[in-house]
């Protein structure tokens, strides 16, 4: 009886679900045993001097950046689904593109630009206006995070008011509800979980950043886990503080499943747009010209200056070598994104249905990744491979007797399974989030039809959310690409991306020399986000569910 | 029959990936050096060195400790031979992990003085930057300046500036002053100085060259390549900068200036040590030297060798005479020195 039962659960999907689950866990338990182990004589030191600081810090940080990039990803959301006015359509998918510029490319650039030799410094001597700004602090890393990474919350709410609230608010205007009312009771209670998940990633990738800590010195847990590594030559204490940067973000998630709420809404009316309201007044410059000016702030400001500085040095840095860079980081990406969008998509399936306390805790890890430095990934994915050459030597020896030992290592696949270890999460909440919007009816109709599930994977979910699959992989693709540490240190030799070739610029500081590789980044993430949001609209049709 | 396809593809894109180097053996002419620094110009080397000698060479290029643990975590099985690192400090950690085999090569003493080498020979120093003073000529009297540690009087308060205390070009200063006048004395240095600062540390070298030309400090603590490098930026802006502050090389008639070298090792586990030390020999060479060195506006240590007209334009100086490797002994008191007296 109980086998049947065990067979019953066990399949392709959750074999392969289960065997991913281990092969990220496995890597990422070195980290959390370190925390056993007793203190040294290092790890006494940060704790004395340094520890209350990172902790504080850490804390100030993320909670600002949360705040007001919910607060302007909500806003900015909210204004361009409910309000018809000039320029909302262009406003409406340009607003995403803050994303392609890299947040520590973003910091180099409004560093310089307030720098005593900054375009902007320049412009206001020449006015006999002196500024004292100081970008290079909390406040001005708060800044650059929430710029840049305000769009996961834009993208997610603005989906959810478009796709779900148009007949709720409208009906409760029918009803009678005031504005106040209706803002509160209708709007916020139905994006709340877009609003939550788009804040836990922002939130996430900051925790993530060591770029524009490391350059503005602002002394967060990133900050301190490569302070222990490098300054105070201590590798085990920076493992010991990225265990204790994991404790956090299971809180931060688990905080997450708590605010994001238990209800659910779907709708079984088709997808009738909002009707939006014509802007009146003084409203009519102010709305859009707020929106605007954020457009300014994240993205055309940060490009023009790029621009620039591009025309200054791209005689010097564009080659045919950069030609190899552009295709190793664009084939490297696309072969990253296909395995985590497969893997993605069987995990989210093996987790739909029932959920036993196994398969949620093991998704709760596989995501962990996302939040743990890359350069923390990086030695536990190391040590992990090298473990794997050593175990399968005998087997490359039947191959070629004079094999080299590191195999694997010395291939991209380590470079692969870290950015699967590190994006995984990336990918699989937005295939859950398509998969929680078609609900299950479908499927479970397909299942008791007698079709595998396989079959129903190919026919059925797939179709279904097309485009949130395709979403999910434009995203995944966009941080590859964009993704530093990662790739500096575990990949093959002689093997440069674009992304690695802006780090050996700013190094030097030579940073007009950056502007061409960084630009190329841009350019290839503008595309995608282009693509993503002139995707050809299917007709989707709601169903009922109630839970 | 399509699902099969689907996983057919995912499985055989990660069997290419795996298994595109299986064939390869390490019989073909090549060392693989882990470096930190990797200029353009260096390329050109490397280049010249293949025609030489018909030995190629394939470079991963990163951060010094990130270059460190995966030498480490390799252990005998590692590509690398080579292993250049920007600063002595950081060499000697890689020595005391066992990481470096020691070389024996007249090619290399005869080039490379010795204290810019280290005492068993695991590595050998090939490029020099001094830590100097950059001070706004309009502000500061040459006069003014003498050394490292009066910059703590009290006539510099809110007039200095540098970088971060985890800066390495600073932790290997604090290093060299723990080494030259005792813990104490330069815990007591590095307290007189925070207490002057003019702003909390941030930014890189540039930006305290900016902020000393801006008018928020008077002197700078930085090192001398990136005056170079801004004399010669692409930004017409930086080149003002650079052209508008002054060089200062400090304790002259005392302990000297503080040098740091890049330096280069074979690695314990080499599987080519001789073509490694060919390599390095070739570097320490008078025709490379020069080249080497200006690319970034470094003093080459082969005494030969002329050194770049824009560092000549400077002056001689003296540098301290202390061997290098003491930097990496005392680098972990001067980061702890740092964190107590809240040099941030």
């Amino acid at each position: 009886m109980r086998w049947r039962r065990l067979k019953h659960h066990v399949n392709l999907f959750s074999l392969i679900s289960v065997i991913t689950g281990l092969l990220i866990v496995v890597p990422m338990l070195n980290i959390l045993f370190e925390i056993m182990n007793p203190g040294n004589e290092t790890w006494l030191h940060i704790r004395e001097h340094l520890l209350m600081g990172y902790v504080i810090n850490t804390l100030i940080l993320i909670g600002l950046v949360a705040v007001f990039s919910a607060l302007i990803g909500f806003l900015s959301a909210y204004v361009v689904t409910r309000f018809e006015f000039k320029g909302r359509a262009l406003l409406s998918w340009m607003l995403i593109l803050p994303l392609a510029i890299p947040s520590y490319i973003a910091a180099y650039v409004y560093a310089d630009m307030l720098s005593y030799t900054g375009t902007f410094s320049r412009a206001l001597r020449s006015l006999h206006v002196s500024h004292d700004f100081n970008i290079m602090s909390m406040s001005g890393a708060v800044f650059i995070f929430v710029m840049t990474l305000y769009p996961y919350v834009y993208m997610m709410v603005r989906s959810a008011l478009s796709k779900q609230s148009a007949a709720f608010i409208e009906n409760a205007r029918l009803l009678g509800a005031g504005k106040f009312r209706q803002f509160f009771q209708v709007v916020l209670p139905l994006v709340r979980p877009a609003l939550v998940a788009g804040t836990l990633l922002v939130v996430l990738e900051t925790l993530n950043d060591y770029g524009v800590v490391a350059y503005f010195n602002v002394r967060v847990f990133s900050f301190a886990i490569f302070d222990a590594w490098e300054r105070l030559g201590d590798v085990g204490a920076a493992i010991r503080l990225s265990a204790v940067l994991m404790v956090i973000v299971f809180v931060v998630i688990f905080l997450e499943r708590f605010l994001r709420g238990r209800r659910r809404y779907h709708l079984h009316v088709k997808g009738r747009p909002i009707q939006r309201k014509t802007l009146k007044g003084i409203n009519r410059f102010i709305l859009p010209g707020a929106l605007w000016l954020m457009m300014l702030l994240g993205f055309f400001i940060p490009l023009f200056q790029l621009l620039y500085y591009a025309r200054l040095t791209y005689r010097t840095v564009l080659n045919i070598s950069f030609v190899y860079l552009t295709i190793n980081t664009l084939s490297l990406a696309i072969t990253a994104t296909l395995i985590i969008i497969a893997l993605a998509t069987i995990l989210a399936n093996f987790n739909r249905g029932n959920q036993t306390a196994f398969k949620k805790s093991l998704l709760k890890i596989t995501n962990l990744g996302y939040a743990i430095p890359g350069a923390v990934i990086a030695i536990a994915v190391l040590v992990f491979f090298i473990d794997i050459d050593h175990r399968l030597y005998p087997l490359y020896r039947l191959f070629n007797e004079n094999t080299a030992r590191l195999v694997l290592t010395s291939t991209l696949s380590m470079l692969v399974f870290a950015y699967v270890l590190r994006f995984m999460a990336i990918g699989y909440n937005a295939i859950e989030a398509a998969y929680d919007k078609v609900g299950e009816k479908f499927t479970e109709a397909s299942y008791s039809l007698g079709h595998s599930k396989l079959s129903t994977l190919f026919r059925i979910d797939v179709p279904l959310i097309k485009g949130g699959l395709i979403s999910a992989a434009i995203i995944v693709f966009i941080d590859v690409i964009k993704e530093l540490p990662l790739t500096l240190i575990l990949r093959p030799t002689n093997y440069d991306t674009l992304a690695t070739q802006v780090f050996r610029y700013a190094r030097e500081e030579m940073l007009q020399e950056t502007a061409v590789p960084s630009l190329m980044i841009i350019l290839i993430a503008t595309l995608l986000i282009y693509g993503l949001t002139h995707q050809k609209k299917k007709d989707v049709r709601f169903h009922v569910r109630r839970d | 029959m399509r699902k099969s396809l689907i996983f057919l593809l995912v499985f055989s894109v990660m069997l290419v990936l795996a298994g595109c180097q299986l064939g390869t053996s390490s019989s073909d002419r090549s060392i693989t050096v882990y470096s930190e620094r990797h200029y353009d110009t260096d390329q050109y080397l490397f280049d010249l060195f293949e025609q030489e000698t018909g030995i190629e060479v394939r470079v991963i290029d990163g951060n010094a400790d990130q270059l460190i643990n995966r030498l480490d975590n390799e252990g005998e099985d590692t590509e690398a031979d080579v292993l250049i690192i920007a600063d002595a400090g950081r060499l000697h950690r890689a020595k005391s992990m066992d990481l470096l085999q020691p070389v024996h090569s007249d090619v290399l003493f005869n080039n490379i003085p010795a204290n810019y080498r280290d005492e068993d020979n695991m590595w050998f120093g090939l490029t020099k930057r001094a830590r100097v003073l950059v001070y706004h000529p309009d502000r500061v009297d040459p006069s003014e300046l003498s050394t490292y540690e009066a910059l703590t009087e009290p006539q510099f308060k809110g007039r200095v500036v540098t970088r971060t205390s985890t800066n390495i070009y600073n932790q290997s200063l604090m290093a060299s002053l723990i080494e030259i006048m005792g813990e104490t004395e330069a815990k007591a240095f590095a307290a007189g100085l925070t207490a002057n600062f003019a702003r909390t540390p941030a930014g890189n070298d540039r930006d305290q060259a900016k902020y000393v030309v801006e008018g928020g400090a008077d002197i700078a603590i930085m090192n001398t390549y990136y005056i170079g490098r801004m004399m010669n930026s692409s930004d017409r802006f930086e080149q003002e900068v650079a052209n508008t502050v002054k060089v200062f090389f400090p304790n002259q008639n005392t302990s000297g200036t503080h040098v740091n070298v890049s330096a280069a090792g074979v690695t314990k586990h080499a599987n080519h040590s001789e073509d490694a030390i060919k390599f390095i020999e070739f570097l320490s060479s008078e025709t490379a030297q020069s080249k080497f060195a200006s690319a970034n506006y470094e003093y080459p240590v082969h005494v030969n060798v002329e050194i770049d007209d824009l560092l000549a334009s400077w002056g001689d100086f003296t540098a301290q005479s202390i061997p290098l490797s003491v930097l990496g002994e005392h680098s972990y008191r001067a980061a702890v020195i740092m964190d107590e007296v809240g040099w941030e």
